[in-house]
């Protein structure tokens, strides 16, 4: 049976890790609100944008929907995905479910004859990624605390040209969506070629509902004698590749809203499970404490019985 | 709605909204060239080029930004700008736009003209300049 002094020694330590992790769930929680607040500050930015394309859309036609990034790449056999996790670990499934649902993709592609390249954002993604032996196609750290657009900016652009170069034949991006800080799950999308009924706004209800509310206004919009610089055709080819920047920001503001989130919930679980651990080791100390009692009183009454 | 002389603006960032007020002109530059909205401008829709973003409030103050690659539109005495990035000058760092610079510069070597990857470095050549133009405005 171990000493009391060495069940005190583990109670001490078991207090430190719970002090720690309680710690770190407070600075996830401060930091999850801030990643909330960020994919609300994202909405006006995007219905702005999303109500641009449709006037420039209008204006141009339905041919100008030509574009290099709407086209589908018919028979291509190279794949890109995206990987979105985090630069830090300590987040429960975090970062490893998305390193398996990629490599589960990967192995539903090679199935269907297709090759996979990886990209991968995040230090934790990145490392298991190349000791897995992957060759990643691009690498993108030391962001996922706060992404900044220019980072989504630069991932998009860069996917864009191996889809426009033909270097690539479809994009996917597998992210952890957020729905709460309890909820959130592995998502995978197509980045490219972008989907033509998101960026036109088709089956989107809460525009045409938008526009109803001055029916004034938006007669005199489509009446207006409107200045476009340059042609509709060429805005609407240089708004389109935004949409894929969009999502790519999106999906990193939203994976690291899920990783604060899924941190929170793993430092609150290890924080409970201290004090489990703590309870079950008074218990023991007080067990221990009482058996030194025990033993002594025996000592004493066995001395004084040997001297009658 | 805004005065006689005045216009409404509203600069948004997909990071968030970074003026949303009355100002007396809007100085930017488009796909096609500089451009300058005053009060009751005709409706426009426009590509917006990195440069410099003014804003000249009515006290006679001028404000001003370094934005990225956007989109303007005026319509009914208001002008929305919406802009991938609107950084105040101070915030810019000179020496990591010059080393974008050069990184930009490196890959346009390596790549096809014409290309998507020759594209890309383009753009980020042009954007990494005009900051720097910005940065240096202030300084002198």
């Amino acid at each position: 049976m171990a000493t009391r002094k060495e069940v005190k020694n583990r109670i001490s330590s078991v207090k430190n890790v719970q002090k720690i992790t309680r710690a770190m769930e407070m600075v996830a929680a401060a930091r999850l609100r801030r990643a909330e607040q960020r994919i609300a500050d994202l909405r006006p930015y995007a219905q702005a944008l999303r109500k641009m394309t449709r006037q420039v859309a209008e204006a141009a036609g339905v041919e100008a929907r030509n574009l290099p990034v709407l086209q589908e790449h018919e028979g291509g056999d190279r794949v890109g995905i995206l990987l979105v996790t985090g630069d830090r670990g300590l987040a429960g499934g975090f970062n490893s479910q998305i390193i398996r649902a990629g490599i589960e993709q990967q192995r539903i592609e090679q199935a269907e004859g297709r090759n996979v390249e990886f990209s991968v954002v995040g230090r934790r993604g990145a490392s298991s990624m190349r000791f897995r032996g992957e060759d990643l196609r691009g690498e993108f750290v030391g962001f996922t605390d706060r992404p900044a657009f220019a980072d989504a900016r630069d991932i998009a652009e860069q996917l864009i040209a191996a889809y426009v170069d033909e270097e690539l034949s479809r994009v996917d991006l597998v992210y952890n969506r957020y729905v709460s800080p309890l909820t959130q799950y592995v998502r995978r999308q197509t980045l490219l070629p972008i989907q033509q009924a998101e960026v036109f706004g088709e089956g989107v209800d809460e525009l045409a509902q938008q526009e109803e509310v001055d029916s004034e206004l938006a007669e005199a919009h489509r009446r207006a004698l409107w200045v476009y610089e340059p042609d509709p055709e060429e805005l609407l080819a240089e708004l389109v590749p935004e949409y894929a920047q969009l999502t790519v920001y999106r999906s990193l503001l939203e994976s690291t809203a899920s990783e604060h989130g899924s941190r929170m919930t793993a430092m609150r679980n290890a924080a409970d499970n201290a004090k489990e651990v703590i309870g079950d080791l008074t218990l023991e100390m007080n067990r221990v404490r009482q058996a030194e009692i025990t033993q002594e009183i025996l000592e004493v009454v066995g001395g004084a019985e040997a001297l009658s | 709605m805004a005065g006689e002389n005045t216009l409404h603006a509203k600069v948004l960032t997909p990071e968030g909204e970074v003026f949303d007020g009355d100002v007396e002109q809007l100085s930017t530059r488009t796909a096609v060239g500089e451009i300058g909205i005053l009060a009751n401008h005709v409706p426009v829709l426009a590509r917006l080029r990195p440069t410099e973003l003014r804003l000249h409030m009515p006290g006679g103050e001028i404000q001003r930004w370094a934005q990225a690659e956007g989109w303007l539109q005026v319509f009914a005495n208001s002008a929305t700008v919406l802009v991938g990035e609107a950084i105040p000058p101070d915030r810019l760092d000179q020496a990591a736009l010059r080393e974008r610079v050069d990184d930009a510069e490196r890959r346009l070597g390596e790549s096809e003209e014409g290309s998507g990857a020759y594209g890309q470095a383009e753009r980020d050549r042009d954007r990494a300049e005009a900051f720097l133009r910005v940065a240096g405005a202030t300084d002198a």
